[in-house]
């Protein structure tokens, strides 16, 4: 691990204690309120899905996981700690990395590049390591058994879904505590989305804590441990996936399936 | 260290050679520069006099070091119109404090280069605290430092300046005129600011993409700041070199034509108005081709309105080739 991560991972990781909890968030943009109230408590070691409609609020707590945005009532925790993150790059110092929806790429760089963006590493104090740069780059690429050419290739000539890839081998570099991932297999075809499955099992046995938001149920059932429902900017429930079926999360999801059953969801 | 797929190596490659030759506008800039000397040369051979030759360097010594800045905000993703006046303010000013205040010639030069990156720094607060779109923002201080260099001067040229502060802009060595070596050392510094530290490579990503760099974590506020303040700085300096070079601190020299002058050697070499693309040794071939055309033309005894249809016309031709370079460059989004 980077001297970051230990920085960032400073309190032990106690299993059974969530890496990262919301509290009763609120979030409003005006007259329009997001997110009413969410509480959402994810654990190492598991990969924590938020699933839920159109509108539902899911990129919304993202964005405040992220510190893009800041909540207006609630609180966000890390080991338990209260945190207030003003922007993306405290989220960073905390432990967190972040894949976009969006991406977050820049075209006009290489891949080497986009994927040391906020951590770019140096040589002595003023100079740019490039070739270290490059090294990382391909080391990682490698080790997550990712094709994308020469990693001197502008992300502007990558295919979206070479994209995608691009911009979660980013996040893994990092070396973080948390991932979150937004939508991270909206633009890939059956073969990419299952090498994005393996890379988040692979995150898990190194007790990372991954939070990700899909539509693609089917997605989910594969690789959840947890799963949070949302629903009209509330987290209406969290449930275990070995104790719970598509049926009952798409009745969550669409709202005719209200209640939930405390003891068998056995989460936060 | 790069990973090769068969199928990647062989999709990318020819791709990636388009893309490398449209990444050098100099090329095509340096061909155009040749075919105007070489035709120049036919009408009047005095043209390739080493007299001649030095004075194209020395003209584009001005619009090169203020590009230098320019430039590097560019790429930024900014835009400044004020550099013009902060050229006359940075001049003036360093002229008024030896010609009237009686400092000697370095502290001059030090107050002349402060007062253009607080006007950096003014351009950059205006655009971020008061939400001003570059464009209007820094057309707006345009005119507020244009007013102020007639109110500090009374609209009367400052004269006489030290011998000692004249030979800085009007010496050489080895038949080298300092100017040109100034020159020489900004452009090298802007080069490799821009190309091997990790601030150039944030500033490529603030122009490239602002959002993804916020995202990323960058402190884009700051670095906008930073470039706004090196575009006044290197307005400035221009400034004090062609003050030391003319011997006078002169109100009217600046303005709207250098601001224009200097967006449009930016443009031409191959900086993209919307960030991110670009290169220091492409603005430095720009720079010498605006300043080649304006002798050339002169030297040959053409008349001065073919000067301005000339430019006007290499610049939509800088900018549209710009296009083109994008769409080979990037996929068009579907």
């Amino acid at each position: 691990m980077s001297a970051r991560s230990e920085k960032a991972d400073g309190v032990p990781e106690q299993s059974g204690a969530p890496a990262l909890a919301l509290r009763r968030i609120g979030k409003a943009f005006g007259q329009v309120k997001a997110l009413a109230r969410v509480d959402l408590a994810a654990y190492p070691g598991e990969i924590h899905f938020i699933v839920g409609d159109n509108g539902a609020g899911k990129s919304t707590t993202l964005k405040i996981l992220s510190g893009i945005y800041q909540a207006d009532e609630g609180e966000v925790l890390i080991h338990q700690q209260p945190v207030h993150m003003r922007d993306a790059s405290e989220a960073h110092r905390h432990g967190i990395a972040v894949v976009h929806q969006d991406l977050a790429l820049v075209e006009c760089l290489d891949v080497a590049t986009n994927m040391a963006l906020g951590a770019i590493p140096r040589r002595g104090r003023f100079m740019l390591d490039r070739a270290r740069m490059e090294r990382d780059a391909a080391e990682v690429l490698a080790n997550l058994k990712i094709r994308v050419g020469s990693v001197r290739t502008q992300i502007g000539l990558l295919s979206g879904g070479e994209r995608q890839i691009v911009a979660i081998a980013r996040a893994v570099r990092m070396n973080l505590p948390i991932i979150l991932l937004d939508e991270p297999t909206a633009a890939l075809g059956v073969r990419e989305t299952a090498h994005v499955g393996d890379i988040l099992d692979e995150l898990r046995r190194q007790g990372k804590t991954v939070i990700c938001i899909s539509h693609d149920l089917e997605f989910v059932f594969a690789h959840a441990d947890r799963i949070t429902v949302m629903r009209l900017g509330n987290s209406v429930a969290t449930l275990m996936r070995r104790n719970t079926t598509r049926d009952e999360v798409v009745g969550m999801i669409t709202g005719t399936i209200e209640a939930l059953d405390p003891e068998r969801a056995g989460a936060a | 260290m790069s990973i090769k797929t068969e199928n990647g190596a062989s999709r990318q490659a020819p791709r990636r050679l388009n893309a490398e030759a449209f990444l050098r506008p100099e090329t095509t800039l340096i061909a155009v520069i040749l075919a105007i000397g070489i035709a120049t040369a036919f009408r009047n051979p005095n043209f390739l006099n080493v007299g001649n030759l030095t004075d194209i360097a020395r003209a584009a010594v001005i619009y090169f070091v203020m590009a230098c800045g320019a430039s590097l905000l560019m790429i930024g993703g900014g835009l400044d119109f004020s550099v013009g006046s902060v050229f006359t303010l940075g001049g003036i000013t360093a002229a008024w404090l030896m010609a009237h205040a009686g400092l000697s010639w370095p502290f001059a030069i030090a107050v002349g280069l402060l007062v253009g990156t607080l006007a950096g720094y003014a351009n950059s607060q205006v655009i971020a605290r008061l939400h001003v779109p570059p464009i209007i923002a820094t057309l707006g201080t345009f005119f507020i430092f244009t007013g102020l260099c007639v109110q500090i001067t009374g609209g009367q040229d400052i004269v006489p300046l030290p011998k000692d502060f004249q030979r800085l802009g009007q010496g050489s060595v080895l038949g080298v005129p300092f100017v040109v070596i100034y020159a020489v050392v900004i452009g090298f510094i802007a080069w490799f600011v821009l190309e091997h530290t990790p601030f150039g490579v944030e500033v490529r990503a603030v122009g490239g993409n602002r959002k993804a760099a916020v995202a990323n974590g960058l402190k884009v506020k700051r670095i906008e700041t930073v470039l706004y303040m090196l575009g006044g700085f290197t307005a400035s300096l221009a400034g004090i070199i062609y003050a030391a070079r003319v011997g006078s601190g002169q109100v009217s020299a600046g303005g709207s034509g250098v601001t224009l002058s200097v967006v449009t050697a930016v443009l031409i070499g191959g900086i993209s108005l919307l960030g991110g693309l670009g290169s220091i040794t492409g603005v430095a071939v720009g720079a010498i081709l605006l300043s080649t055309i304006d002798n050339a033309l002169i030297v040959a005894a053409v008349p001065p309105q073919y000067n301005t249809i000339v430019v006007g016309v290499i610049l939509i031709a800088a900018v549209a080739i710009d296009h083109v370079r994008r769409e080979r460059l990037y996929r068009v989004r579907r």
